[in-house]
C-alpha cells in the first residue's frame, strides 16, 4: 500500500513538471506579451506610448529574456532577479496585471471560490441523491416523469442565460443588489450578522446556476446506476427474505451505485477550485474563474500559470485520493494487483 | 449575451424609447474667436467674500487635524460660476455611486476629474486651471504663473519647484526616462530652455514654435510636466539611500530604484493612494479591492461663486462588476453615474428600469468621425494593389457603392448620420459638403469609375480583375472583438458584390493587425473613424495628414514623419505632399486664422480623396444618471477626445439635490 502510495506520488511530481512546461508554453504560443497588450488598450484609447517607453518596461518585467529562462526562473531552477525564488520555493510568482504577488490576488478569491463551489456541491448533493432515489423506485409515475422531464430541461438551459435572468427577477423580487458575494454596502465593512445574511442570499443564484446542470445530470446518473442493481438478484433476494423496503434499498443497491461518485472526486476537486468560470463572470463574483480569463486574456504569464498549475495538481491528487477511497470501501478493488 | 437576453425582454419598447432624444434640439460648439492663448477666466466672477467649510471637513476642521477653508485654498483660487452655463449653484454632499470592470479603470478617474494645468471649457476654449494665469508668446515662450498658496492633496505647497523636479529630476534624467524628454517638450530635436523665475512662476521657451504644448497639456491623458517633488525625492537614487532603494524595488519585482520611482509616480493612473494630486477626488483605497473609494480633494483650488469649495459631492465609489452586468445594474439602480461599458443596444433595458429607480438615460452623441471606417493602405507593398488603392477614383467608388442609409437603419435603429469620416455637425468647421461629398449613393457612378480604370469585369455579374489578372479581392482586416465594425463589413460585402468588388473579412488579433500594417502588408483595415471629431484650430490635426504611423491609411508615410526619415517611406504622391504642408503650416504658426484655414484644407482634401471611407457618425452613448444628481448636461457630444468624457462639462460641479428630478421639476 505504502509503495503503491509513494509511486504515485513519484508520478504526480514528474507529471505536474511536465503539465507546468506545456502550461507556460501554451501561455506564451499566442503573439505578443502581457506589455503589448497593455500597449495596445492604450492606444486604442488613443493615447499615445512611445517604442522607448514599452522597451524599458520589457526590460523592468524581465520579458526580453528567452521564454525558456522565463520559465525556469518563474519554476525556481534557475537564478531570477533574487535568486532561486520560484515555485519550487514556495513562491507562486508575480502578477503584471495586478502589480503583487500572485499569492496576494488569490488570497481572498481562493476563500470566495471554496465557499461558492463547496456551497454548490452540497447542493448538488442534497438535491440529486434523494430525487435519484425517489425517481428509481417510482419508476413510470407522472411525477418521475415530470422530475425527468425537468431534469433534462435542467442539463440544456445555457447557464449563464439563467443566471441573467434570476439576477434581474431576484432584484425585482427580493431587493437583492445585482451580482457580486453580496451588497455593494457591506463590501468595505468587517463580518456582521448582517453581512452573513447578505453573502447568503447573494450565493443563492449562483448556487443553483452553477449546480442546476450537474444536479440534472447526477439525477440521471444516480437513477440509471440504481436501476440496474435493483434489477439484481441480491435485491431480489434481500426483499424476498422480507427486509424491509427502504433498507433494502440504503443498505446494498446504493452503496454499489455511489461507486462512480467517488471516483468522481478526482474532478470535483479541481472544480471546486476553478469551475463555473462563465458563470462567475456573469455573475461577476469574486472568484478564481474570472481572474483565470482575464490573465489569459491579457497574457499575464505566472498568474494563469499558476492558477492552471495549481488546478492541475489538484486533479491529480484528486485522483489519487479517488483511487484511494475506492479501495477502502468496495473490497472488489485491489491495489497492485494484476501486474 | 447579457444585451441580448434583455433586449427580448424590452424589445418592444425600444422604437418609443429611442425617439423621442433623437428629435432634441443640438448643441453646437462654438469656436474660440481669438487667439491661441487661453484666455482668462471670465471676467465678473469675482472671489467670493467668505468661504463655506465642507460638513464632512468639518470635524476634521474643529479638531485641528486640518486647516480651515480659507487656509487650505490658494490665496486665488479659480472661482466658477455654475450659472453661466444654465447650471445651478449646488451643496455639498453624498456620494457618486458608479462601475468599473477593473482596478485598470480607475484612471477616468483622472480624465472625468479633468484638472489641468490648462483645459478645455464646454466650448472647448482653452483656459488655465491649476495655473492662474498663461502668457504665451507666438506659441514659442510660455510662462506660466501658479496660484499662491496652491496645496498638493496632502496639504504640502504646489510650486515651481515641482515644476523643476520634473524637467531636471525625471524627464532629463537618464535612467528615468530612457527615450529623453516625451515628445511635447522637443521641437525638431530642440528641448525648451526651463527658467524657474520665482515659487509661482516658471518659462518654457524654444526658438521655433511649438503648437503642440498646450493642447497635449489639456489632452484627457495629458502629459504631466510637473510631480510632488517632497514625495517622490524618497523614491529617487539622487536623493536617497540607493541601497535601501534597491531593496524597496526587488520587493516588487523591479530591477532598479528607476522602476520603483516610476511606479510610485502615478498621476494618471489612481493606483497609487499615496500619490499626492491635484484632482478633485482622491483615491482613498488600496488596492486590491472589489471596491474604490474616492474622497474630495480638501486643497482642490477650484470654488464656486457663493464660496462652496469645489467638488460639490464628497466622494466617488466604484464598485468592480462584471461589464456584461452594467445594464443590469443601471437597471436595478444601482447607479449614479455610469456612460463607459454601455452601448446603444442597451437603451431598452435602460429605459425599462426607469420609472421604477426614478434615474434618466441621456442620450449623448458619440463624437467620432465615423462609427464604422475603412482605411485602404496607401503605403501597401504590393505594387499592383498599391497603384489600385493609390488611384483616387477606385476609393471613390468604394465609397459611393455604400448604402450608408441601410446600414444606418440595420446597425445603428435609423440614429446615426450618413457622413464621410469627417467632423460631427456639432463642430463650427462642419459643412454639407464635407459630410456628403462622395458619399451619396450611387452604383451606377462607381461602375463607371472603375471601368474608366480598366478593372474589367470577365463575365456579367462576376467579380472585376485586377490590372495584372488577379481577381480584384479585398482582403479587410478587422479587431476581432468588435461585434459592430463585423456586422458592418457583412453588408457591405454585398454592396461592393454589387460593384464586381469582392470583399473578404478577415478578424484579427490587434496587435498582429497593426504590426502587418506597419510592414506593409494589408490592403485595408477596417476601424472607427475619427477620434477628435469636434476639433477647434489649435488641436492637432494629426489624424488628417500622413504623421502618425498608427494611422492606417499610410503607415509608412506616418513612420517616416515619427521617426524622422529613419524608417519608413516619404509620402511620394503630389496629394500627399499637399497634406504634409499643410500640416507644416500649421505647427509653424501661432496664427490661428492661418491654422483654422489649414484645418480646413485638411478637411477638405481628406474627404475629396477619400482616404478613409466613412459609413455612418452621431452614433449615441446612453448615460445613465441617478434621480437626485443635478448639473449634467441633458445633452452633450460624447468622446474621450477633446471633451474627456464629463471632463470639460466639470464633474466637480455635479450635486445632489434632495428631491427626485421629477418632483423637483414640480415644484
Amino acid at each position: 500500500m505504502i509503495r503503491y502510495i509513494l509511486r504515485r506520488v513519484v508520478t504526480m511530481a514528474l507529471m505536474l513538471l511536465l503539465i507546468s512546461a506545456i502550461v507556460f508554453i501554451i501561455i506564451k504560443l499566442p503573439p505578443g506579451d502581457i506589455l503589448t497588450n497593455q500597449i495596445e488598450e492604450l492606444r486604442a484609447q488613443g493615447e499615445q506610448v512611445s517604442d522607448a517607453k514599452a522597451q524599458m518596461l520589457m526590460q523592468q518585467y524581465g520579458l526580453d529574456q528567452p521564454g525558456w529562462k522565463q520559465y525556469a526562473i518563474w519554476m525556481g531552477l534557475w537564478p531570477g532577479t533574487d535568486g532561486f525564488n520560484g515555485v519550487l520555493e514556495g513562491n507562486w510568482g508575480w502578477s503584471f496585471e495586478y502589480q503583487r504577488p500572485v499569492s496576494e490576488v488569490l488570497g481572498g478569491a481562493l476563500l470566495m471560490t471554496v465557499i461558492v463551489n463547496l456551497a454548490t456541491i452540497v447542493f448538488i448533493h442534497l438535491v440529486s441523491i434523494p430525487v435519484a432515489i425517489y425517481t428509481a423506485r417510482n419508476r413510470y409515475t407522472a411525477t418521475s416523469h415530470a422530475v425527468t422531464f425537468l431534469s433534462y430541461l435542467g442539463i440544456a438551459t445555457p447557464n449563464f442565460l439563467l443566471a441573467l435572468a434570476l439576477l434581474f427577477y431576484f432584484n425585482r423580487w427580493f431587493g437583492i443588489s445585482v451580482g457580486g458575494m453580496m451588497d455593494p454596502k457591506y463590501t468595505d465593512a468587517g463580518w456582521s450578522l448582517g453581512k452573513l445574511g447578505s453573502v447568503a442570499s447573494h450565493l443563492v443564484v449562483p448556487v443553483v446556476v452553477i449546480g442546476l446542470a450537474s444536479t440534472a445530470g447526477m439525477i440521471r446518473r444516480m437513477r440509471a446506476n440504481l436501476l440496474d442493481e435493483l434489477n439484481k438478484q441480491y435485491t431480489l433476494t434481500a426483499k424476498a427474505k422480507g427486509m424491509p423496503p427502504t433498507r433494502a434499498l440504503l443498505k446494498y443497491p446504493f452503496r454499489m451505485a455511489l461507486n462512480p461518485f467517488v471516483a468522481d472526486i478526482g474532478n470535483l476537486l479541481p472544480s471546486i477550485v476553478s469551475g463555473s468560470v462563465l458563470v462567475s463572470l456573469v455573475l461577476s463574483l469574486p472568484t478564481v474563474g474570472p481572474i483565470l480569463l482575464q490573465a489569459l486574456k491579457v497574457q499575464d504569464q505566472y498568474l494563469a500559470g499558476f492558477i492552471l498549475l495549481f488546478v492541475a495538481a489538484l486533479t491529480v491528487a484528486g485522483m489519487l485520493v479517488s483511487d484511494l477511497m475506492l479501495a477502502a470501501i468496495d473490497p472488489r478493488i485491489r491495489l497492485g494487483q494484476g501486474r | 449575451m447579457a444585451a441580448s437576453f434583455l433586449r427580448l425582454l424590452a424589445g418592444a419598447a425600444l422604437a418609443a424609447s429611442l425617439c423621442a432624444p433623437a428629435h432634441a434640439q443640438e448643441t453646437v460648439i462654438d469656436q474660440p474667436a481669438a487667439s491661441a492663448a487661453p484666455q482668462p477666466a471670465p471676467a465678473g466672477t469675482a472671489t467670493p467674500a467668505t468661504y463655506i467649510e465642507p460638513p464632512m471637513l468639518a470635524e476634521q476642521v474643529s479638531s485641528g487635524k486640518l486647516p480651515a477653508i480659507a487656509d487650505r485654498l490658494p490665496r486665488t483660487p479659480l472661482v466658477v460660476d455654475p450659472t453661466e452655463n444654465g447650471r445651478t449653484v449646488g451643496r455639498y454632499g453624498g456620494n457618486i455611486r458608479t462601475l468599473a470592470t477593473k482596478a485598470g479603470d480607475l484612471k477616468y478617474m483622472t480624465v472625468n476629474g479633468y484638472t489641468r494645468l490648462v483645459g478645455y471649457d464646454e466650448h472647448l476654449k482653452l483656459r488655465p486651471d491649476i495655473l492662474q494665469a498663461l502668457d504665451n508668446e507666438d506659441d514659442r515662450v510660455f510662462t506660466f504663473t501658479l496660484r499662491e498658496g496652491h496645496r498638493w492633496s496632502d496639504g504640502e505647497p504646489f510650486t515651481t519647484d515641482d515644476f523643476r523636479y520634473w524637467w531636471e529630476e525625471v524627464a532629463t534624467n537618464a535612467d528615468l526616462s530612457p527615450a529623453g524628454p516625451p515628445e511635447l517638450m522637443v521641437v525638431d530635436g530642440e528641448r525648451p530652455k526651463v527658467e524657474v523665475l520665482d515659487a509661482t512662476h516658471v518659462r518654457y521657451s524654444w526658438s521655433k514654435p511649438n503648437p503642440k504644448f498646450l493642447p497635449t497639456l489639456a489632452l484627457p491623458s495629458p502629459a504631466f510636466i510637473y510631480s510632488p517633488a517632497h514625495y517622490l525625492k524618497q523614491f529617487h537614487g539622487k536623493f536617497s539611500d540607493l541601497k535601501k532603494l534597491k531593496e524597496m524595488a526587488s520587493k516588487q519585482k523591479l530591477a532598479s530604484w528607476a522602476g520603483l520611482h516610476n511606479k510610485m509616480d502615478d498621476a494618471y493612473k489612481n493606483a497609487n493612494p499615496d500619490m499626492p494630486v491635484l484632482n478633485p477626488w482622491m483615491l482613498a483605497t488600496k488596492p486590491p479591492a472589489r471596491r474604490f473609494v474616492f474622497q474630495r480633494n480638501p486643497y482642490y483650488h477650484r470654488v464656486d461663486s457663493q464660496g462652496h469649495q469645489l467638488p460639490y459631492i464628497d466622494m466617488v465609489t466604484f464598485d468592480i462588476a462584471s461589464g456584461s452586468l452594467f445594464a443590469v445594474k443601471a437597471n436595478a439602480g444601482e447607479a449614479d453615474l455610469l456612460a463607459g461599458g454601455l452601448n446603444m443596444g442597451d437603451v431598452p433595458v435602460l429605459r425599462e428600469g426607469e420609472h421604477m429607480h426614478g434615474y434618466k438615460t441621456l442620450l449623448w452623441p458619440i463624437a467620432r468621425g465615423s462609427a464604422v471606417a475603412l482605411y485602404p493602405d496607401l503605403t501597401i507593398n504590393d505594387p499592383v494593389w498599391r497603384t489600385v488603392l493609390r488611384d483616387v477614383r477606385f476609393r471613390r467608388a468604394l465609397s459611393l457603392s455604400l448604402d450608408r442609409k441601410t446600414l444606418n437603419n440595420s446597425l445603428w435603429f435609423g440614429i446615426g448620420t450618413l457622413s464621410n469620416n469627417t467632423v460631427l455637425h456639432e463642430s463650427a468647421m462642419f459643412s454639407e459638403d464635407l459630410q456628403t461629398r462622395w458619399a451619396n449613393f450611387d452604383p451606377e457612378q462607381a461602375n463607371r469609375l472603375l471601368d474608366e480604370m480598366g478593372l474589367k469585369q470577365t463575365e456579367i455579374g462576376g467579380f472585376r480583375s485586377l490590372p495584372d489578372g488577379r481577381e480584384l479581392e479585398i482582403i479587410v482586416e478587422v479587431p476581432g472583438d468588435s461585434a459592430e465594425i463585423m456586422d458592418a463589413l457583412q453588408i457591405i460585402t454585398e454592396f461592393w458584390a454589387d460593384i464586381g468588388v469582392k470583399l473578404v473579412l478577415k478578424p484579427q488579433d490587434t496587435t498582429n493587425m497593426r504590426e502587418r500594417a506597419y510592414a506593409g502588408q494589408t490592403i485595408m483595415i477596417a476601424g472607427a473613424g475619427l477620434d477628435n471629431a469636434v476639433p477647434t484650430p489649435i488641436m492637432m490635426p494629426a489624424e488628417l495628414a500622413p504623421v502618425r504611423q498608427d494611422s492606417m491609411s499610410w503607415p509608412k508615410w506616418g513612420q517616416y514623419f515619427e521617426t524622422s526619415g529613419r524608417s519608413g517611406e516619404a509620402p511620394d504622391t503630389p496629394d500627399a505632399k499637399q497634406l504634409m504642408d499643410l500640416y507644416k503650416t500649421w505647427r509653424s504658426t501661432g496664427d490661428e486664422a492661418v491654422k483654422r484655414q489649414a484645418w480646413q484644407d485638411l478637411l477638405r482634401l481628406n474627404v475629396d480623396n477619400q482616404y478613409v471611407i466613412g459609413t455612418v457618425n452621431g452614433t449615441l452613448q446612453p448615460v445613465v444618471i441617478g434621480p437626485h444628481l443635478r448639473n449634467v448636461p441633458e445633452k452633450a457630444v460624447y468622446s474621450w477626445e477633446p471633451t474627456a468624457f464629463f471632463g470639460v462639462y466639470r464633474m466637480d460641479q455635479f450635486y445632489f439635490d434632495d428631491q427626485p428630478a421629477s418632483e423637483a421639476a414640480a415644484r
